[in-house]
């Protein structure tokens, strides 16, 4: 009795642990369930629903003649052209700007505005200034980019104790020397929270402008599909973005930021949760 | 020399209320006049057609054409009235339904991921099959910016109610609080600094999402108005289209999500950035 007890205890521990472990995908395999059952009984046209087979399939098809990874190729190179213009650009000029109180204080209400119209409400004018292509793309994701980037520079620049600094400089630090040594490393952590919400907001820009305008792009692929009502071609291409997006977040970015968390200790709560 | 700073510091302070607020209203307008004054000058010194790029005064003309014939204030109204039915909406349906996944834990760690997931495809790339589905019209508009505003908030008010200390719970339980009473005594002011960070970023994408939906679909509201003038080339226009945008934008966040924000933080103290 007494040599059971344990074993049949752990056992159920054993289950629960395992039970805990595949929590995360019960609701895709309840999505996935109820989609086929609807299927199955209601039989709707394929495009308006297709079959998990056909999209599975049509995965296959796009991988297979090389579209899938063309548009996704182009997709990536956008972001990352404009992303990392947006992140130079937003990370200096948030510096030269959090460094000069005055400055900051005039170029504010500027910067409220047009972080308020950032990324596609440029698209109709820039259409016109660009024309449809990479260039618009690039300008949409960098101008998304960059206003958070920025403003987050700003905020961490401003927030590095001032009596740090001093005390660096105290100690025979030069101008240079302190920003260095100080400034960057107490607003890096800003910065990077920065990047990765910036990098969430030019992701879906960049899906956005390729809806509207752009030769290729991951946005372009469902957007033509739906012209010819291709639903499992439209499905296909927004379970990928998905992954994509999902797959950027928590192996690139969220890494870093945890890095520099831990190193520099500088980050309230809310975006400890991933927020 | 101090003597005569001494003064001249003293005196806004004596000055009258209004001529502070005159003041600090044109420190925020100084940076616009400065903008206007450069676009003005490009304009003029690079010689740029119409066709590329209209001026100022140009634009002003095409604001009161469109303030006097009607055009803007339905268009506006039509994008105010979306955004505003789908934050009401999302909250009122994602916050109970973020509740109940964030009081179980094992429901909260089945729908982590997923909710990261519907977060990772944004509701504009569901668009084209939303059209295939509801047509082009103001529902398709209405699903998207919905998808895309409800689930930042199902979310935030997730974790909200998971970051909530279990003792405040079982507190309030061997008092012999039941169910009811534990929603509205500790996980609603205990997920409500949460659920407005949720709240304001899903108002950053929906409004975006919105835009760019009502570009496509052309059932009204304001992206539809500059995209339709890019169509004929209207750039005064766009131009206009933009500003509105952007004012109405930054009037829904002041006047509305951060107030909400402020008095959740003056009254429950939890500070966030």
């Amino acid at each position: 009795m007494s040599a059971v007890a344990p074993s049949a205890s752990s056992a159920r521990l054993r289950l629960d642990r395992v039970a805990w472990m595949l929590l995360p995908a019960a609701p895709f395999v309840a999505v996935l369930a109820a989609w086929a059952a609807y299927w199955q009984i209601v039989r709707p046209p394929a495009a308006t629903l297709p079959s998990i087979l056909a999209v599975v399939q049509v995965v296959g098809d796009i991988a297979g003649d090389g579209r899938l990874g063309a548009n996704v190729l182009a997709s990536l190179w956008r972001l990352l052209l404009g992303a990392s213009l947006g992140i130079l650009t937003g990370v200096v000029a948030g510096f030269a700007t959090g460094l000069y109180r005055g400055i900051s204080e005039f170029l504010s209400p500027l910067v409220i505005f047009f972080n308020a119209i950032s990324g596609i409400v440029w698209l109709p004018l820039m259409i016109g200034w660009l024309g449809i292509g990479t260039a618009l793309a690039v300008f949409v994701i960098w101008n998304t980019v960059f206003f958070i980037v920025f403003q987050n520079t700003v905020l961490g620049v401003q927030l590095v104790p001032e009596v740090l600094e001093q005390g660096v400089r105290a100690l025979g630090a030069g101008r240079f020397e302190t920003l260095r040594s100080v400034t960057l490393p107490g607003a890096l952590p800003y910065i990077l929270s920065g990047i990765r919400s910036g990098l969430g907001f030019g992701w879906r820009a960049l899906i956005a402008a390729e809806l509207v305008g752009a030769p290729s792009g991951l946005g372009q692929m469902i957007f033509a599909a739906g012209d010819y009502h291709r639903s499992d071609i439209i499905i296909a291409g927004c379970l990928i973005i998905g992954v994509i997006a999902i797959a950027m977040d928590r192996w690139i970015l969220y890494p870093i930021e945890q890095r520099t968390v831990q190193r520099w200790g500088l980050i309230t709560d809310a975006e400890k949760e991933g927020v | 020399m101090s003597t005569a700073l001494a003064p001249s510091r003293a005196a806004p302070l004596a000055a009258p209320a209004g001529f502070l607020r005159m003041f600090s209203g044109f420190r925020v307008l100084l940076p616009f006049a400065a903008l206007v004054v450069l676009w003005w000058t490009i304009k003029i010194a690079a010689g740029i057609s119409d066709e590329v790029l209209v001026s100022p005064a140009t634009a002003f003309a095409a604001f009161v054409r469109l303030v006097d014939t009607g055009v803007l204030a339905e268009y506006a109204g039509t994008s105010l009235r979306m955004i505003g039915a789908c934050a009401v909406f999302s909250l009122a349906v994602g916050v109970p339904i973020g509740f109940a996944v964030g009081v179980n834990r094992y429901a909260a760690r089945s729908c982590e991921g997923f909710l990261r997931f519907l977060q990772g495809v944004s509701g504009i790339a569901w668009l084209p099959l939303v059209i295939i589905w509801l047509g082009l019209s103001y529902k398709t508009t209405l699903a998207v910016v919905i998808y895309t505003l409800i689930v930042p908030i199902v979310f935030n008010t997730m974790i909200g109610v998971r970051t909530i200390p279990e003792n405040y719970v079982l507190a309030l339980r061997s008092l012999g609080a039941g169910r009811l009473r534990l929603a509205t005594d500790v996980y609603l002011p205990g997920a409500l600094p949460s659920i407005v960070v949720g709240l304001r970023l899903g108002m950053g994408y929906g409004w975006r999402a919105l835009i760019a939906a009502e570009m496509l679909v052309h059932s009204g509201g304001l992206g539809d108005l500059i995209f339709s003038a890019r169509t004929f080339n209207q750039i005064d226009r766009i131009i206009v289209g933009m500003i509105v945008i952007g004012c109405l934008y930054i009037i829904v966040d002041r006047l509305i999500v951060q107030p909400i924000e402020n008095l959740t933080i003056a009254r429950w103290g939890v500070l966030r950035k």
